[in-house]
């Protein structure tokens, strides 16, 4: 446990002294800003236009950030020589891992965080903006999917030998689960029978973290009625007393397969040298 | 000889199918300094960073106070501080914070980063940001990071390079510091009046295998009065200077 907040701690210390972490919040909390100048004239309650906006705009960029910033972080830490000299410590990998994992945990929650908040002040203050519900709302789906891509992110810098492969393989993974999902999705449901259909999209939706999270929360923000019949069981349970935790859950094991799997390949590597 | 506190015992190690240590046979004593010398490639890093738990050997062992990596890693880890070559700092973190965070990973403190940093000279500059250091003082930090723990066995892979002579002089005193204190030592050098100076045993490695072993007499009565520097010469070879 001791090992695990030393090398949060460490990450936190580089991760808040690095100026990309400053140029990814100034842009994170710019966008926001611009948001609730456009949105400044009416108040938004619930599922709406200005909420999807924003909901879209945190899709876009913070798995990017998360991703980025994650992969970045590990495969520095081989190129530096930093998890070389590691092995000669008596450390485990789950703490490094682990440890890693928490400490960029909240570099990125904080720079959420700013983003959220500065605006929700700005909001408060000219007197538009927000109900406060859908404010939360929309912050707990930022935590989540920079939660979930930090995940993807350790797994990337694991695999990836340098900064380069790490960026190649972080953007291809933005792309894929954020830009083109939609057109994928469409296109392997259409090739499908059509008895298919619905355990595929729960199928491919679990294995998005973008898409489930984004579906949690339009359903949550009381937008369900708008994702189509294919979803019409989601609504159902995501609206159920086991909604949350069953998210969470899921959260938790996909963040928890992806640490597993690093784990796994770093050993190798150690044990195999 | 079982009670060696070093040894790697027909230690051969593969990569990609390629040799780069042949069978190494080699022993050290507690209290005792080794240096390891020869050409570029000759595996002399090699050997250093399977006896820091680096690397596997393909076959042999390796065993530190009795102990081999494979039956307890952390324990194997308790007992030795390693110095790496090629190392880059984190930007952003200040010598001080570097090495406070390797000590709390050995259950010290920041009392003891300030007395190692006193010792290799950096107690006025532990504030800052160590990526801005000149070459020589990241190896006198990497230098006081393996004295941390003060750990019976010290590895180090080319400890003296970019240190200027003041802090040669500095080091040479420190390791034989601790050797006195019973601390084994085995390092790396292209620098023979180092490992002149420094060793009590001197081998010589060439493609991977152990081509000479002796203390700096046994080596003087083979090689002359050059000692090392004869040897070195009769072993790879030296360049018409003209």
């Amino acid at each position: 446990m001791r090992d695990i907040a030393n090398v949060a701690s460490r990450e936190m210390k580089i991760g808040f002294r690095n100026p990309w972490a400053y140029t990814f919040m100034a842009l994170f909390t710019l966008f926001m800003f611009s948001l609730l100048l456009i949105n400044a004239q009416g108040y938004v309650n619930g599922y709406s236009g200005a909420s999807s906006t924003m909901l879209n705009l945190a899709l876009y960029l913070l798995p990017l950030m998360a991703l980025m910033l994650g992969s970045f972080s590990l495969t520095g830490e081989k190129e530096e020589g930093n998890w070389e000299l590691l092995t000669t410590y008596p450390l485990t990998t789950f703490s490094f891992l682990f440890g890693k994992y928490l400490g960029l945990a909240v570099v990125l929650l904080v720079i959420v965080a700013f983003g959220f908040g500065l605006s929700g002040v700005v909001g408060w203050l000219i007197g538009g903006g927000f109900e406060f519900a859908t404010y939360w709302r929309l912050l707990v789906f930022a935590i989540s999917v920079s939660l979930y891509f930090l995940g993807a992110a350790m797994l990337i810098g694991t695999l990836a030998r340098n900064r380069w492969q790490a960026l190649t393989a972080s953007v291809a993974v933005w792309f894929f689960l954020i830009i083109a999902w939609p057109s994928v999705l469409i296109a392997v449901l259409g090739m499908l029978p059509y008895m298919w259909i619905k355990p595929a999209v729960t199928v491919l939706t679990f294995l998005n973290p973008a898409e489930l999270t984004r579906l949690y929360t339009v359903v949550q923000l009381g937008g369900g009625s708008t994702l189509g019949p294919e979803y019409y069981e989601w609504v159902g349970w995501i609206r159920s007393a086991w909604g949350s935790p069953v998210f969470w859950g899921i959260m938790i094991l996909w963040v928890g397969v992806s640490l597993a799997i690093s784990y796994l390949v770093w050993e190798r590597g150690r044990g195999h040298g | 000889m079982a009670d060696r506190f070093v040894r790697f015992d027909a230690v051969h190690k593969e990569f990609h199918g390629k040799t780069v240590i042949g069978d190494v046979h080699l022993q050290a004593d507690s209290g005792e300094v080794v240096a390891l010398c020869g050409g570029n490639g000759a595996g002399k890093s090699t050997l250093l960073r399977m006896l820091a738990g680096i690397i596997r050997p393909t076959s042999g062992t390796i065993t530190v106070g009795g102990l081999r990596w494979e039956d307890d890693r952390r324990k194997y880890a308790e007992q030795l501080g390693y110095m790496p070559d090629d190392y880059r700092f984190s930007a952003g973190l200040t010598a001080m914070e570097t090495m406070l965070f390797w000590a709390k990973l050995r259950g010290l403190g920041a009392a003891r980063v300030r007395e190692v940093l006193e010792l290799v000279g950096l107690s006025d500059t532990g504030h800052k940001p160590v990526a801005s250091f000149s070459k020589g003082m990241r190896q006198r930090v990497l230098f006081a990071q393996s004295l941390l723990a003060k750990p019976p066995l010290i590895v180090m892979d080319e400890p003296t390079n970019g240190l200027d002579p003041y802090w040669m002089g500095s080091f040479v005193k420190l390791v034989r510091q601790a050797a006195a204190d019973g601390q084994t030592i085995l390092f790396s050098t292209h620098q023979l009046q180092i490992a002149e100076v420094l060793a009590d045993r001197i081998v010589f490695l060439r493609d991977g295998n152990v081509v000479l072993d002796g203390t700096k007499a046994e080596i003087r009565e083979q090689f002359g009065e050059k000692g090392l520097q004869e040897a070195y010469g009769s072993i790879f070879g030296l360049p018409d200077m003209g």
